[in-house]
């Protein structure tokens, strides 16, 4: 087995320009090929050293494919490999502005299934974050391109915020739907 | 195990051989065998012509019998008769004294061992041991089928089967000399053999009624993938229970009075069968006949349905369980897989087909579809099918996690993520001068570790004092592609490590499998142990030409002048006695080279694989 060069990024891997904006049909389809070429599946009968390395190799496609196929994670590998520190997870925000929308948005959420039509508020809010992720994700784009790493941290930062939100959301309505 | 790579990469092997290899079903109830022969997929039966195995050993005075024999040794001799091994199959001694009310055997816990055994008049056995016997058979009636040595196989387990079970499942494999090629998820299994993964991208699922036991499976194909989004069921209801409940139906008819043993099995029998013909016809004609007692009725299907209908509406409700766990509506199914010889009753079919508002697919013997989909991955595993890239890629059933401070699961891997896979994280100490730290490895969805299945517990020690939050320990979980795990933790600053292999806390320790191998080897034909010798000393040759092509290459960059000298003394002495040594010593100096060399082996490694992940430092460890 030849092993692929370990020193490329996750985009140089899948082929793929290093920006934020990316075609996901691609990235599915370099998925498909680079599993293709390396799973274990296709050494069944190998030696033990190539079992091994296509373990680790289709491992390494698999985290990156992960990292570039959300939209989160990729914003934060892009500042990665361009030399940003990340902060780790636990470090809180000092934008006072965006901790406000923060609490407001766990409220409304929380709040949801009290109102008259739970699912049709759902589906405002639902509507609302999207268009709150997709402006975020604009901004990172920008600050990104122009170089200037922190503000885009920021930004990608606020994404995961929404992206969060996002997923209670969807618990929520899974639950209003079953009863 | 191949100690050094040897052939330049892209070089071919030799030309394609037809490679025989067997997909097995190995079930609760029964368990199957199935191969792909000349591009058909065929079950193999026995000389009667059954192609279900009853899962069920018999240890008897006079040996060991396994399937329909043992079956019918049950009832009269039920303690040497073990069946449902697989409800055992990675399971501690809590686990099985809950078994203990449902089961009739003795099991014992041997000192020095976790794992829990069954006393028989034979000795006592863990539940891999039993099942080896189950695949065992299996294997035999493949090799006689097939009229050669089966180069490879693929086993089946429930979705959900935990780490420690699929380790079981593996073990039971290596026992049975089984050259394992993947461990398949049963309902990916079924999907496969009805070809879905040729379909579009969609949502299936698959309903397996067994005999014990019921299954549901939801499954998403997304672009040749197959994840298993959620699994459910029920794990004592099947077609036994309609059985019993058709029994029931004519001890109420009867007025039999006293109902003794024998009765009751003529009962269940007469049920059994009427049950079987009213897959086909209206209504069936009752007879039982026990001692002086004769009853004779008739039976029509809508009385029959009017029985079982609250058996399947259990089983509805964990569907719907199952849907609402993948967070997707009934309507977004594609396709329903129907498995299991219960789905084989008509009922069952209209209901689900109403449940889920479409046709279920069954136009495959139900019984065999499992087996028959092992089979189809088994062929193109074997490399039989060049021209077919199918690929199964598979997630992790459950989440493997870490034991944190307060008895906390924090995840480390989450359910659902593709396999093979491999994460690290890292943690520090909490005590001032802490010089080791205790990792506790656990499978499972819930946040307290006590709600987890814990599957390992290790140390690492040796580090130096430092002030709490000071060291950074970094813990590495890698799943490798049949869903099995290994760990190693390494202190950042001072480089200690420890690797281990996820031996579930359950699990047979390699000493175990070892001597339960060489126990059976005991056993084995003198064509066996031939066959071993011959094998070894290809092996043996082959290590010789290995070392010799490695030192050749980059022995002097590689080695000082000692090691070499050193890994040639083993070397020379392997060579000196390759024609005339027993297997046991051709393994001990196969293994006195790997031991000698195994310096080297990691340097050829990390020459390879030098920049090794991107910073993402990978440890070598064998799976």
């Amino acid at each position: 087995m030849q092993s692929p060069d370990f020193s490329q990024n996750y985009f140089e891997l899948f082929g793929l320009d290093p920006v934020f904006e990316l075609d996901s049909r691609r990235l599915q389809a370099e998925q498909q090929r680079l599993q293709a070429t390396y799973h274990p599946d296709r050494y069944i009968s190998a030696d033990e050293r190539d079992k091994r390395l296509s373990t680790q190799v289709a491992s390494w496609v698999n985290q990156a494919y992960e990292t570039l196929q959300d939209p989160v994670k990729r914003s934060r590998y892009l500042l990665e490999i361009s030399g940003a520190t990340i902060p780790d997870d636990s470090s809180t925000t000092s934008d006072a502005e965006f901790l406000m929308e923060q609490i407001e948005l766990r409220e409304e959420v929380e709040t949801c299934r009290h109102s008259d039509d739970p699912l049709q508020r759902c589906e405002q809010i639902e509507t609302r974050l999207e268009q709150r992720a997709d402006q975020l994700a604009a901004e990172f784009v920008s600050h990104f391109e122009a170089g200037e790493l922190d503000t885009a941290m920021s930004s990608s930062r606020k994404m995961q915020f929404i992206q969060r939100i996002q997923q209670q959301l969807s618990e929520l309505q899974f639950e209003l739907e079953d009863n | 195990m191949a100690l050094l790579q040897i052939s330049e990469p892209g070089e071919s092997t030799a030309p394609h051989q037809h490679r025989n290899s067997i997909g097995i079903d190995l079930g609760t109830t029964n368990s199957l065998v199935a191969t792909v022969r000349s591009g058909e997929v065929v079950c193999l039966a026995d000389e009667d012509g059954r192609s279900l195995l009853p899962s069920v050993v018999h240890f008897g005075a006079t040996g060991t019998v396994v399937g329909s024999q043992a079956l019918e040794l049950q009832s009269s001799d039920p303690l040497n008769t073990i069946s449902s091994i697989k409800r055992m199959m990675g399971r501690g001694r809590e686990d099985v004294s809950q078994l203990g009310n449902v089961v009739p055997y003795e099991f014992v816990v041997s000192a020095g061992s976790k794992v829990p055994r069954i006393h028989t008049r034979s000795g006592d056995f863990s539940a891999v041991e039993i099942s080896a016997e189950i695949l065992k058979a299996l294997h035999d009636r493949a090799v006689q089928s097939t009229g050669g040595d089966i180069d490879g196989v693929v086993i089946t387990v429930p979705a959900y089967f935990d780490d420690a079970q699929r380790q079981a499942t593996r073990d039971a494999a290596t026992l049975t000399g089984l050259n394992l090629f993947r461990l398949l998820n049963e309902p990916t299994a079924a999907a496969v053999a009805y070809g879905l993964d040729q379909n579009a991208d969609g949502l299936i699922a698959v309903y397996d009624l067994g005999g014990g036991t019921f299954d549901i499976s939801i499954l998403r194909l997304n672009q040749g993938v197959f994840e298993v989004l959620a699994t459910g069921g029920d794990s004592s209801l099947g077609g036994d229970d309609m059985d019993h409940a058709l029994g029931e139906w004519i001890i109420e008819q009867g007025n039999f009075g006293d109902i003794n043993t024998g009765l009751a099995r003529r009962i269940l029998l007469a049920a059994r069968n009427a049950k079987e013909v009213l897959t086909d016809t209206n209504s069936a004609e009752i007879v039982i006949e026990h001692e002086q007692q004769r009853w004779q009725g008739r039976i029509d299907r809508d009385q029959f349905e009017a029985l079982i209908q609250p058996l399947l509406k259990k089983t509805l409700t964990a569907c719907r369980r199952a849907l609402r766990d993948a967070g997707i509506s009934k309507h977004d199914i594609g396709e329903v897989v129907m498995v299991g010889g219960s789905t084989r009753v008509p009922l069952v079919q209209a209901m689900v087909g109403e449940f889920f508002t479409r046709e279920p697919m069954c136009d495959l013997d139900p019984d065999q579809v499992v087996a028959m989909g092992a089979a189809i991955q088994a062929d193109i595993l074997a490399g039989n099918k060049p021209e077919n890239d199918m690929l199964l890629l598979d997630v992790l059933p459950l989440s493997l996690g870490i034991e944190t401070m307060g008895g906390l699961s924090e995840k480390i891997i989450q359910r659902n993520s593709s396999i093979p896979v491999t994460r690290a994280q890292e943690f520090t100490t909490f005590k001032d001068g802490q010089t080791a730290m205790s990792i506790h490895v656990v499978q499972g969805e819930r946040e307290l570790v006590s709600d987890c299945r814990s599957l390992a517990h290790f140390e690492l020690r040796g580090f130096p004092p430092m002030n709490a939050g000071a060291a950074r320990i970094r813990v590495t979980y890698q799943v490798d592609a049949d869903g099995l795990m290994s760990v190693s933790a390494e202190e950042l600053t001072s480089g200690v490590t420890a690797d281990i292999i996820v031996k579930p806390s359950y699990g047979l320790t390699d000493v175990e499998i070892e001597s339960m191998l060489r126990a059976s080897m005991d056993h084995a034909r003198e064509d066996i142990i031939l066959r071993l010798l011959k094998e070894q000393q290809v092996e043996a040759s082959r290590v010789i030409e290995a070392i010799d092509a490695a030192l050749a290459q980059d022995g002097e960059t590689l080695l000082s002048e000692s090691e070499i000298a050193q890994i040639r003394e083993h070397r020379d002495a392997l060579e000196a006695v390759i024609d005339t040594a027993s297997v046991e010593e051709l393994k001990r100096l196969i293994k006195a080279i790997e031991d000698a060399s195994e310096a080297y082996v990691a340097r050829r490694m990390n020459a390879s694989v030098k920049q090794a992940l991107a910073g993402k430092q990978i440890d070598e460890v064998d799976v």
